[in-house]
């Protein structure tokens, strides 16, 4: 072997190993889905209280951070989820190229034939950087921005899925307000919606 | 060796262009292919364009006298592997119902039909319901449960 084909040989084995490091750390569509499944329960919440609470959180405990008094859900808590983070342009709904995997990565998880039929909330939280009320509102847009893009270009099914903005009343981490940790996407498997015929209509599953 | 090498070459050829025509990706390969051929342009013509709802493919196509042609060509491919897998996916239920019927005894296009399309032999499998049952992605990438 000469000297150049070895120098070559090490950094092949030195590039595969750079490969699979990073692969590791990237969002695995199996990883997903088997965190959406597994506890069979549904949600009496529904989309639209959620939104309200958060709206109605803002008007009660009135501040310039909800601490103290964020919103929890029990009953959420104990459903099958997943967080992920998914960059956006500052201030915009406009999911940045860099996440464009990732959301395709969500998308080969709904598509996983374990989850046919469940419905899956979709819910954008911010930190605590600019006001709350607007929060509510950009987390909306943000979380409506994924589930439009699951549905077209990823073709996962848009009536199994609603899109929730909770703004900053549920701080992951409410000691540091501006942690990036606050700033996530939450997947909740909210219980089976719907059987498929063979012609791919929907209905109530027996 | 020349010749046999000539003839590895073709083989591989032959491999890469059977594989680009019988499976489609899966979407976030899809979404990382797009991004790294696309990255330039997307910066350049479609910032803060949103991906979904049809506005990044949009703005891609409403650019593409003007794109690179690593991402011309990358948007065409990824788009239509897009397309053909969401498809596939949507109507297997349909394509497949004779052997869904004749092979799985089940009426649902639902889990149930993939494990039970997943345990047949392909050249059991009616050719349409094959195909599409490749396209879906769902024969290779298997549920761990």
């Amino acid at each position: 072997m000469k000297i150049h084909q070895v120098y070559f040989a090490v950094a092949l084995t030195l590039a595969l190993a750079l490969t699979a490091a990073v692969a590791d750390t990237r969002l695995n569509s199996n990883q997903i889905a088997n965190s959406l499944v597994g506890v069979d329960a549904k949600l009496s919440l529904t989309a639209a209280q959620l939104r309200q609470d958060a709206i109605d959180n803002v008007k009660n405990y009135p501040g310039t951070t909800a601490i103290g008094h964020l919103l929890v859900y029990p009953q959420m808590d104990k459903l099958a989820q997943f967080t992920v983070e998914i960059n956006f342009d500052f201030g915009s709904a406009a999911i940045r190229p860099e996440s464009y995997r990732d959301v395709g990565a969500i998308a080969d998880a709904l598509h996983n034939p374990i989850l046919l039929g469940y419905g899956i909330l979709v819910i954008g939280h911010t930190d605590t950087v600019g006001s709350r009320a607007y929060n509510i509102g950009l987390s909306q847009r943000r979380a409506d921005a994924i589930r439009e893009a699951l549905i077209d270009p990823f073709g996962v099914n848009a009536a199994v899925l609603e899109a929730v903005g909770m703004g900053e009343e549920q701080l992951r981490d409410p000691q540091h307000g501006t942690a990036a940790v606050n700033r996530r996407v939450q997947l909740v498997n909210v219980g089976k919606r719907f059987c498929f015929g063979r012609s791919g209509e929907q209905f109530q599953c027996p | 060796m020349k010749q046999t090498a000539f003839v590895f070459a073709l083989l591989l050829l032959i491999g890469a262009v059977g594989a680009a025509k019988t499976d489609t990706l899966s979407y976030a390969d899809a979404a990382q292919q797009l991004y790294t051929a696309c990255r330039g342009d997307l910066q350049k013509y479609c910032r803060g364009v949103e991906l979904g709802g049809g506005r990044l493919k949009g703005c891609l196509d409403g650019h593409q006298n003007v794109l690179s042609p690593q991402c011309q060509q990358t948007r065409a491919f990824v788009y239509a592997s897009i397309a053909r897998r969401a498809a596939a996916q949507r109507n297997i239920g349909d394509i497949c119902s004779a052997d869904i019927e004749r092979l799985c005894g089940t009426s649902h296009a639902d889990a149930n039909l993939v494990t039970c399309l997943r345990g047949i032999a392909p050249v059991a499998i009616s050719p349409q319901c094959n195909d599409a049952f490749t396209d879906t992605g769902w024969r290779t990438e298997r549920p761990q449960q």
